[in-house]
């Protein structure tokens, strides 16, 4: 019997397909690959399954553990760094197809889902509930309860209730070799901790369950805009210090004024406008509270205060980041986490990278503690010019580079950035690598990413080499 | 075999897709398929990937992995041109165009389903979507009885439409239309030799020869006088008023309205007086008529006259959910038109009532079709209901 037809008994007919089509659909991310990465990579799989139980995905691994085939977990490919991206052909795990919500005890809030649950519908059935979700990523229309957690888990709501897994109670994992597992902040050989964020090369979650936070008696959203950027930092900072937001988010317009010939030398010399938005929860007092405080703190720093109903409108808008990539068509980033006393150099070196490369750049900021703020500047360029668009995608080294400078790391590693991994966090990649030996001795889950980036020939590229080759690609772009 | 070859602005519209897959679970036909090359975000990656081969020399040379292009111009066709994609379109782009100009491209590559090749034959030489006799486009004014008269300087001109002339379940719809005209005294006409308004070719990718019908559907309404042209079709309100304009290059000098437009406005106006019922009743917006038209408030307004006990689905206004006959889509693949159209029907009936209104006369076939095996479900045009209070029919 064929692997094809093993796999066709336990999952079915219709859920199962080599059909060219498909299978180049999930070759990839949200992030479009220059051709030439064929050459170093086989991202089209080989096969697409779409398992509906978690017991179906056990039976795939073992399967995938007797040929030795690679498998890659992939939620909604709402991810940028190849996470969910094959290496090296192999089984395509479509994990969409769990997601169901298995339990929900309103008397404690707690949620039990399957990891395909997407994060809006969990949003639409809380709705007439007395539970709200603590956190949800930006990407929430589609992005995977699943997929979150194995990528990062920083978004909306960090701020006030933490990271993901911080909410999270326990989960049900598969672990490469096909056995499931129940995983909570002190099991073995796993724990919540070292699985969230571990891209898939450890585990796939199967399910979760979370712990929601009730709703609280009143919920205001806040905006402001700022004529100059500089305004809106120091605000910003303000804020953190005098209020507790649920959310707070800080946007930088400005974007074609860095081809401006002036150079750019300070914030300011970028004529960027922004905006600060969040969202306030707590009693009635509390909130109005800081309304007043945020009022008082715009003022304070040349903002103009918007009017409720605009501030909803832009609370409403808050997953649509990607608004602007209409006029690349092209979108470049990397999402760093970073201190926020580094916020202003790494915008000043975002606004000199958009200016020395010709991108145009709008910036994106999204406060998860006091301490710490998730930065993505979205740079545009365009994958119809393959040249230019290949020395631009050198831009995200630079970046996570000056971030490493102070401080920060990469958001997440997947392929791209799996060479910044030692630089970032050398305790968490031997903790990783000696994970994966222990969980995955043949190596079958999600290989060659995130603490290497291996090829489709088996050799892991030395970060040396592609550290050099990317900013070569970067001088040669500016001479292009 | 020519080059896929799309116009620059949808060119633009496939590299800007941020993949983001906001789309996804909106789309019917994913639903009910479930696999991504059948989701808007598919598709489009899929056109990138056609644009892209055709593109380079040396990109045809390096790639090995080429794509069929049948299996492309299969998922490009099973789809219902709904629109559902565009209001989740985390960037907005005009999909639905987007869409219908893919087809055009395969079509004009000889690539299109055999079927629709067939569908622009019929229309052309029969001048109606189903290949009946052109002359009995007016019987069903015998068959139903109502007074509908031809004549020159009316006010109104009533559009009938190929379904709801030819298809003898939905003919009750101008029944009702024509009834209603007559209630209130209009000086209303049907065209003398309407042809179909080419909204299927539209849809198909055939537009080469659809100009030479909204000629001769415009010389015919021109004809009548009339300044409003009323359709009780979705589609051919879509056709009328937004494609006739594009493919003419000018816009004809009448209003195109909807019959549910020119409902509310009589039932504002005092023209039609009905005693509201306790009926509770549902509605299912035609995307042609509501997402795709913007016609959302003014059927409501017509149902809250004729109901207190109007229960809104989920799914509703511009976020409604396809019956699934759309773009073609019940010709070119019946079985999965059918099953969206038994999904929709669930969604409607999860209401509670078991009174279904609609305002196209393709979405109240196919929703009609799905409620066979359902008990005690009605299906019925909101026109056809509106009628029977009146006493009509």
């Amino acid at each position: 019997m064929s692997v094809k037809q093993e796999l066709l008994t336990i999952v079915g007919e219709q859920n199962i397909t080599d059909l060219h089509a498909e299978r180049k659909v999930y070759s990839h991310d949200l992030a479009p690959l220059p051709s030439e990465v064929s050459w170093l990579f086989k991202s089209t799989p080989d096969l697409v399954v779409k398992p509906r139980t978690k017991e179906q995905v056990s039976e795939i691994l073992k399967i995938a553990n007797k040929y030795k085939i690679p498998v890659t977990p992939r939620g909604a490919a709402t991810w940028g760094y190849g996470g969910a991206v094959p290496t090296k052909g192999g089984i395509l795990l479509d994990l969409t197809g769990l997601d169901r919500i298995l339990e929900f005890d309103r008397k404690s809030g707690l949620i039990k889902v399957e990891c395909g649950v997407v994060w809006q519908s969990l949003i639409n059935l809380l709705d007439g509930s007395e539970w709200r979700l603590p956190v949800c990523p930006s990407s929430s229309p589609s992005s995977t309860v699943g997929g979150w957690a194995a990528t990062g888990g920083l978004g909306y709501g960090s701020l006030k209730y933490g990271r993901f897994v911080d909410n999270v109670v326990q989960a049900t994992v598969a672990l490469p070799s096909g056995e499931i597992v129940t995983i909570d902040k002190m099991s073995t050989p796993l724990t919540l901790e070292q699985a969230f964020s571990s891209e898939g090369v450890l585990c796939i979650f199967l399910d979760l369950t979370l712990r929601l936070a009730p709703k609280l008696e009143a919920e205001e959203p806040f905006l402001a805009y700022f004529y100059q950027l500089q305004g809106a930092l120091k605000a910003a900072n303000r804020v953190l210090e005098l209020t507790k937001p649920d959310t707070l988010v800080l946007r930088a317009f400005g974007f074609l004024k860095a081809r401006r010939d002036k150079p750019i030398k300070s914030i300011e010399d970028a004529e960027s406008g922004a905006i600060l938005f969040g969202l306030f929860n707590g009693s009635k007092a509390e909130v109005e509270g800081w309304l007043k405080a945020f009022r008082d703190i715009a003022l304070e720093f040349g903002g103009n205060v918007r009017p409720s109903g605009e501030a909803w409108d832009e609370w409403n808008e808050r997953f649509y980041p990607l608004r602007i990539k209409k006029w690349g068509p092209t979108v470049l980033t990397s999402d760093v986490l970073i201190p926020v006393r580094a916020l202003h150099d790494m915008i000043l070196y975002s606004w000199k990278l958009g200016k020395e490369s010709g991108m145009d750049v709008e910036l994106e900021a999204i406060f998860t503690s006091p301490e710490h703020v998730l930065y993505f500047p979205l740079f545009l360029s365009d994958e119809r010019k393959p040249l230019k668009y290949l020395s631009h995608t050198a831009i995200t080294k630079k970046l996570i580079d000056e971030a490493v400078k102070h401080g920060g790391r990469s958001y997440g590693y997947g392929i791209w950035n799996s060479f910044h991994l030692k630089k970032s966090e050398p305790e968490r990649k031997k903790e990783l690598i000696r994970l994966k030996k222990q969980l995955d001795p043949n190596n079958i889950l999600n290989p060659g990413k995130t603490f290497e980036a291996r090829s489709k020939f088996g050799l892991a590229l030395p970060a040396s080499l592609y550290s050099l080759f990317l900013d070569t690609l970067w001088v040669f772009g500016k001479v292009l | 075999m020519s080059l896929f070859k799309l116009p620059s602005l949808q060119k633009i519209d496939i590299f800007a897709c941020a993949q983001c897959g906001y789309c996804v679970k909106k789309c019917p036909v994913y639903n009910v398929v479930n696999w991504e090359s059948y989701s808007p975000r598919g598709r489009l990656y899929l056109l990138k990937q056609l644009q892209e081969e055709n593109k380079s020399f040396i990109g045809k040379l390096v790639s090995k992995d080429k794509l069929d292009i049948k299996e492309v111009v299969q998922r490009i066709y099973d789809c219902a041109i709904c629109g559902r994609c565009e209001v989740a379109c985390h960037l907005e782009l005009n999909l639905p165009t987007l869409w219908a100009k893919a087809r055009e491209a395969f079509f004009s590559m000889g690539v299109a389903p055999q079927l629709l090749t067939q569908v622009e034959t019929t229309i052309l030489s029969r001048k109606n979507v189903f290949g009946m006799d052109a002359e009995s486009r007016g019987d069903w004014v015998i068959y139903t009885g109502v007074d509908a008269p031809v004549k020159k300087d009316a006010e109104i001109a009533y559009f009938v439409g190929c379904v709801t002339s030819y298809s003898g379940r939905v003919q009750s719809v101008a029944q009702a239309i024509a009834s209603i005209l007559n209630h209130v005294g209009a000086n209303w006409t049907l065209l003398d030799g309407e042809w179909c308004c080419g909204h299927p070719l539209y849809v198909s990718g055939a537009v080469s020869k659809y100009r030479e019908l909204a000629e001769h559907n415009v010389k015919a309404i021109k004809s009548t006088g009339a300044k409003i042209v009323v359709t009780g079709c979705p589609g051919c309100r879509l056709a009328l008023a937004e494609e006739y304009p594009a493919i003419l290059g000018y816009k004809p000098d009448f209003e195109v309205l909807h019959f549910t437009q020119l409902l509310d406005r009589w039932i504002a106006e005092g023209k039609i007086r009905v005693e509201k019922s306790e009926d509770p009743v549902t509605y299912h917006d035609p995307c042609e008529l509501a997402r795709l038209g913007g016609v959302i408030e003014q059927p409501r307004r017509v149902i809250s006259a004729l109901t207190s006990k109007f229960i809104e689905p989920l799914e509703r206004g511009r976020d409604g959910m396809c019956c699934g006959s759309g773009g073609m889509l019940k010709a070119t693949n019946p079985t999965l038109s059918a099953t969206i159209a038994e999904m929709r029907l669930n969604s409607l009936l999860n209401t509670g009532v078991n009174t279904v209104l609609s305002a196209c006369p393709t979405c109240d076939q196919s929703l009609a079709e799905a409620a066979v095996k359902a008990q005690n479900v009605r299906v019925v045009d909101l026109t056809q209901l509106l009628a029977e209070r009146l006493g009509l029919m």
